[in-house]
């Protein structure tokens, strides 16, 4: 019984880290009141744009879109 | 895109910047900019790793949703339009319209 009991404290000790790992591999989407997470991204033109670089200036509308050539 | 293009007078109009992101590559975005007349920046997240970071990679597209975030000057979240309800984007440039609250 207590090697019982002493293989499942070992075996939850070695799992746990897996069990809180697995939610952080998929990034939550952020909620209304977040921080929006900065990026860096090149456009179209070839230039690069950084979320920051609007911030204390204008507001940003982010939007993503599934592919290139469809509706919406 | 088109919708936001559309309107973008009104959003510029309210001190607001719009962009868009996808996956494609910025020729691909290119094409695209120049066959809908979009004037705005698209945005190429090639690699996904911005799609990811938003939590709103699709497996079933192997690209991002569809989601419109309206983001304020202090860099916060303040509206938010998932899948079909981000193809009218009529609610974000209402709320951008909207007397701000405090900010």
């Amino acid at each position: 019984m207590k090697k019982l009991l002493a293989t499942l404290i070992v075996a939850g000790t070695l799992l746990s880290p897996i069990a809180n790992a697995a939610p952080k591999e998929a990034a939550v989407m952020p909620k209304v009141g977040d921080m929006a997470p900065d990026f860096k991204l090149q456009a179209d033109n070839g230039k690069e744009i950084s979320l920051s670089e609007y911030r204390g200036k204008k507001q940003v509308v982010l939007a993503f879109y599934i592919f290139a050539f469809t509706g919406g | 895109m088109k919708n936001f293009q559309a309107n973008l007078k009104r959003l510029e109009a309210t001190d607001t910047q719009v962009l868009g992101v996808s996956m494609d590559s910025p020729f691909a975005n290119k094409a695209f900019a120049d066959k809908i007349g979009v004037t705005f920046p698209l945005l190429s997240d090639w690699g996904g790793d911005v799609t990811h970071k938003y939590g709103i990679y699709s497996e079933e597209y192997k690209a991002p949703r569809r989601v419109n975030f309206l983001i304020g000057k202090d860099g916060k979240i303040l509206h938010e339009q998932l899948d079909d309800a981000a193809i009218d984007p009529t609610k974000i440039v209402d709320a951008c319209e909207r007397p701000k609250m405090k900010q």
